[in-house]
């Protein structure tokens, strides 16, 4: 391994000029720019046709046109989304969204064709200007700061030439000018927290892996999202591969690495394809190998695909099914810092930690830390779904509100219903009730709610959620997931599932909640692993905040909520039905709607399953079915004899 | 070969040519992962004949392998059906109602998760999180993804497997008759 | 030598060593069952042998503590006790309790610590697992009674450090997990016949060794 005359700095300047060079022919030789966000969100909201239907456009019609795609841009309630930059009609680049193929012939016809931008489906404009609202305006988008999702949904994940000459692969260069241990001190300073969860200062992981006497050292890269609701890191993945790459470079070389891996879910297919072409990319333009950017400095980066177990985002048991065994946790110490794959030391660090170390080493610790609070600096990553307007990743600076989150950036609870709880942080995380709106979220103030920043899910609930159910919801997944090497997670959850099942269906005996209570703190103590020590959580939180909906269950068999299926019964008001209307007997998968002597419609106690699919059809100007708990509230309402019960299996 | 037992025709080409491949992979128990995922791409599943030729190859013992293999959700050691439907059992598919549907697919299938139908046509699973949250709840019927689901929709993905195979069937015969 | 005090009595032992093997040594009893004295590093998987060490906030299992000078550790707080009773109480819901056919009766490790601890055989408050005794008989000359089985894993950790070839692995997950032998070689499973150190090595009777040949039930104790 020989460096070059040149320094990492002049190389990188010499490769982002060419990027520049070419990203410039690209948009001269097309007068409009039409991009696609094509993630896995976008792909499922049917982000293909939509592209296809462009692509048909193009070629079928001759338009000087080139079709780009960029990943995620956040906005998943508004998937598939397209932006058309058509400098030619006067108007700035407009952001459309759900645009599926219909809306593709529409807009081909009336505007790349006709010159009218079909103002009634833009969302806004990409920039400012006098004709009509920005989409940073926009309260989703503009509440928002952006640095480690700042470039997705921007550029191009395939195009390493499009993150070079957006500065991309900078902060690698002015890093290796730097000594290992001055990039160390820098993270240090910056204060930046490990982002997987627990929130351990990265700073001093690098420091205690750096400071081991040790001939190899490793590092990996933890993308095995397991979250049942957290789908961070693969968005960061499949839209900006670049930037975790040279996060993960600028890491090796402070931490003094000479092996790197990322531990990515097999079940993200996309996001596996996605890294690979980045790191060809990557090894093309002489940023990884041997030598990079013509430094002493060389390292590969491997892919490890994981099969499938929640419990190997643990950092012991991620490594154990790297060297090919059963994922299962070990004691610590020793942490893997000292002693970790193959016994050497090795620093296991989350895609978002690294993804944000390049803007880090770019503008300086100071920079970050004037983002978020003193002692969590920076911003968090959270996928906000359930019952909120504008679901999809936000990244919001650590130390706001849940309320401006929850109000403010997403628009709020649909339906005018009232907020419930939210559910911060996964399997590991804990429900928190109104009183919490107003505490600023950071890595110390949800430990001390007893929830956890985790993966960053949350999960907004309006007044029809039942917190038992949640709870239930969640030891389900642990149970499930739980490795089996010790008692208290392997058995305990077990009991705490059998427990909750009890209660949701108005089975539980006496007793119930203390025997959840003592068994949870018993399981936190007493486990071997993390997984283990805060599967309790979504029980312990819920038990604290939202006692009266566990009395309702156990005492009355009865769920406010109206949402443990067993304890509700849906009803259909004869004063609202119509006579003659016909709507919900359709849609009934099991047919227990029937027509009463009256004409009116009614439901076979029996035979229904409570899934709520003639709430749905049933026309707003009647809005006749009813649900109630306890199932006894509802009134009985004969079948004819005329009309046979049909069987549901039928045919 | 004795160990190939119970596999049909393709299942044991597919094995050879893994056989074949296997030089390339150093016998290194790291690589155990790696190479039950290759094996499982190329059947779709882990027979036992599967898993005793990755066991020898990487010296390992088969109950290693075997105990090593049904700790991911990934393996699976009976054979999917040719239109496996996954249910997303996720944070934002359950407070949306992911349990109706995955019901009604087992409901109208006659099988449970986890299970095949006899024909071997279609399989339900569960998974945790597919990752596309705002268009819960969310069923995979085979790669294809289907968002804001409904129980009607369930009728409808089934049926439309079931005239498609009833469509190719006709040409079949037709072709036959010519 | 380092000196440290465990429930007020002075012991002075080798440093770095194992918590649990010096306290057992030294004849203070501490509850384990997953405990291996051969093994390099500790499964701290019964989570039975807890004890509270002064300075550390929370009791730890005494299988994961190396010795160190001046170490404080009390073996019986209610801390302590708590966790250990949980924990029994938790293996014994999932363990099939019909000792009188039991093989293992009068030597079994539940027993005894549940003696120790004062807890009773059938774990108020929590439901037993109900499960049938069935045996597994994939191995060719051991049985296997997973309902029985703590999965404290001695076997399939004695059967791995003596043996390249474990004929024993934790197969499944979670609360399905169970200790399962899998495609016989008989060349292999000659050497078990000649081994035999997982039956020995069970601490309740979920191991049994089968006369060879035999394929029912009959036994050799």
């Amino acid at each position: 391994m020989s460096a070059s005359e040149t320094s990492p700095l002049e190389a990188w300047t010499a490769l982002q000029a060419e990027a520049q060079q070419r990203e410039r022919q690209r948009a001269t030789g097309h007068p409009i720019q039409i991009t696609v966000g094509l993630a896995s969100c976008g792909i499922a909201a049917g982000g293909m046709e939509t592209q296809a239907a462009f692509a048909e456009a193009i070629a079928t019609q001759g338009l000087p046109a080139e079709l780009r795609t960029v990943g995620c841009c956040g906005h998943c309630y508004a998937e598939p989304v397209v932006i058309i930059d058509h400098p030619q009609s006067g108007f700035p680049a407009l952001f459309y969204h759900e645009v599926n193929p219909g809306k593709v012939h529409m807009l081909v016809r009336n505007f790349l064709l006709g010159g009218d931008p079909c103002l009634e489906h833009v969302m806004g404009a990409m920039e400012a200007n006098d004709l009509l609202p920005a989409v940073n305006d926009f309260a989703r988008f503009g509440l928002e700061k952006r640095i480690v999702m700042e470039r997705c949904g921007r550029i191009d994940p395939a195009s390493i030439a499009a993150y070079l000459a957006d500065g991309g692969y900078g902060a690698l260069a002015s890093a290796l000018a730097l000594s290992p241990a001055e990039i160390v001190a820098r993270i240090t300073a910056a204060g930046l927290r490990g982002r997987g969860g627990a929130g351990y200062p990265t700073g001093e992981k690098w420091r205690l892996a750096a400071s081991q006497s040790a001939t190899e050292r490793h590092l990996i890269c933890n993308a095995d999202e397991g979250d049942p609701g957290a789908y961070m890191d693969r968005t960061l993945i499949e839209s900006n591969p670049h930037q975790l790459i040279e996060g993960m470079l600028i890491a090796a070389y402070a931490v003094g690495a000479s092996r790197a891996k990322i531990y990515i879910r097999a079940e993200y297919p996309l996001a596996v394809s996605t890294l690979e072409v980045a790191l060809a990319q990557a090894r093309q333009h002489g940023l990884l190998g041997d030598a990079i950017l013509g430094s002493h400095f060389g390292i590969e980066i491997e892919i490890f695909q994981g099969s499938g177990a929640f419990v190997c985002g643990e950092e012991t048991a991620l490594i154990r099914s790297m060297e090919g065994f059963r994922g299962t946790p070990r004691h610590r110490p020793p942490y893997p810092s000292v002693s970790g794959l193959f016994d050497a030391p090795t620093v296991i660090n989350n895609v978002k930690t690294l993804s944000i170390v390049p803007p880090i080493i770019a503008k300086g610790a100071d920079w970050f830390r004037g983002i978020g609070t003193a002692e969590s600096p920076g911003t968090a990553i959270f996928s906000v779904v359930g019952d909120v307007t504008h679901p999809g990743l936000v990244e919001i600076p650590m130390g706001v509100t849940l309320r401006h989150l929850i109000f403010d950036v997403c628009g709020g609870i649909p339906d005018q219903k009232h907020f419930k709880a939210a559910q911060i942080g996964g399997p590991s995380g804990g429900c928190l009730n109104e009183t919490f709106l107003d505490t600023p979220i950071d890595f110390d103030t949800l430990a001390e709610a007893g929830a956890m920043m985790g993966s960053g899910g949350l999960v907004v609930m309006n007044a029809e959620s039942c917190m038992v159910d949640v709870a239930r919801f969640f030891l389900e997944f642990t149970q499930k997931e739980s490795c089996g090497k010790c008692a208290f997670c392997r058995i305990g959850t077990h009991h705490l599932l059998t427990c909750l099942e009890a209660l949701t269906k108005g089975k539980a005996e006496a007793g119930a909640l203390e025997l959840l209570q003592t068994l949870s703190e018993d399981i936190c103590n007493g486990s071997l692993c993390g997984l283990g020590k805060t599967a309790p959580n979504p029980v312990l939180t819920s038990l604290r905040h939202f006692a009266e909906d566990y009395r309702a269950h156990l005492e009355q068999q009865r769920c406010p909520g109206l949402t443990c299926r067993p304890l509700i019964a849906h009803y259909i008001d004869l004063e609202k039905c119509a006579r003659g209307c016909d709507a919900c007997v359709g849609v009934c998968p099991v047919a227990a709607v029937f027509t009463t002597s009256t004409r009116k419609k009614g439901i076979d106690i029996d035979l229904c399953i409570q899934c709520g699919e003639c709430i749905a059809a049933c026309p707003p100007q009647y809005d006749a079915v009813r649900v109630v708990s306890p199932p006894a509230l509802a009134p009985r309402v004969e079948r004819p004899q005329t009309d046979p019960p049909k069987n549901a299996e039928e045919g | 070969m004795l160990m190939e037992m119970g596999l049909d025709r393709e299942e044991i080409a597919a094995l050879a040519t893994i056989r074949s491949e296997l030089k390339e992979i150093p016998a290194q128990r790291r690589y155990l992962i790696p190479l039950l995922q290759r094996v499982q791409q190329a059947l779709s599943y882990l027979p036992q004949a599967a898993i005793q030729l990755v066991a020898q190859h990487l010296h390992l013992s088969p109950s290693e392998v075997y105990g090593v293999a049904t700790f991911y959700n990934q393996f699976r050691f009976t054979p999917p059906g040719r239109h496996p439907v996954r249910v997303c059992m996720g944070t934002a598919c359950h407070v949306k109602g992911g349990d109706i549907i995955l019901e009604h697919f087992e409901r109208k299938l006659e099988i449970k998760e986890g299970e095949t139908t006899p024909d071997r046509e279609f399989s339900i699973e569960r998974v945790a999180c597919v990752g596309c949250c705002a268009l819960a709840p969310v069923a995979l019927m085979g790669d294809a993804l289907h968002g804001h689901m409904m129980t009607g929709k369930v009728e409808g993905l089934i049926l439309r497997v079931q005239i498609e195979k009833e469509k190719a069937r006709r040409e079949m015969g037709d072709r036959d008759e010519r | 030598m380092v000196e440290l005090i465990v429930d007020g009595h002075r012991m002075t032992v080798p440093p770095g060593q194992q918590l649990l093997a010096a306290c057992l040594a030294e004849g203070i009893y501490i509850p384990h069952l997953c405990h291996l004295e051969e093994a390099p590093r500790p499964a701290a998987a019964c989570r039975l042998c807890f004890v509270e060490i002064a300075g550390v906030p929370a009791p730890q299992p005494a299988c994961t503590i190396r010795v160190a000078s001046a170490l404080k550790v009390r073996t019986d707080t209610p801390a302590v006790r708590r966790l250990q009773r949980m924990a029994l109480r938790l293996l014994l819901s999932a363990h099939h309790i019909d000792c009188r056919r039991c093989h293992a009766n009068r030597a079994c490790a539940l027993q005894s610590i549940a003696r120790f601890l004062k807890v009773g055989l059938h774990p108020k408050p929590l439901m037993a697992i109900a499960r049938p005794d069935e045996v597994d008989r994939h191995h060719p000359f051991i049985d296997h009674y997973p309902r029985r089985c703590v999965l404290c894993g001695r076997c399939v950790r004695t059967c791995r450090n003596g043996n390249d070839h474990p004929q024993f692995s934790f197969t499944g997950r979670g609360i399905d997990t169970v200790v399962r032998h899998y495609a016989s070689n008989l060349a292999l499973d000659k050497r078990c016949s000649e081994c035999r150190r997982c039956v020995a090595a069970c601490p309740v009777g979920a191991l049994q060794w089968r006369r060879e040949g035999a394929g029912a039930s009959e036994s050799v104790d």
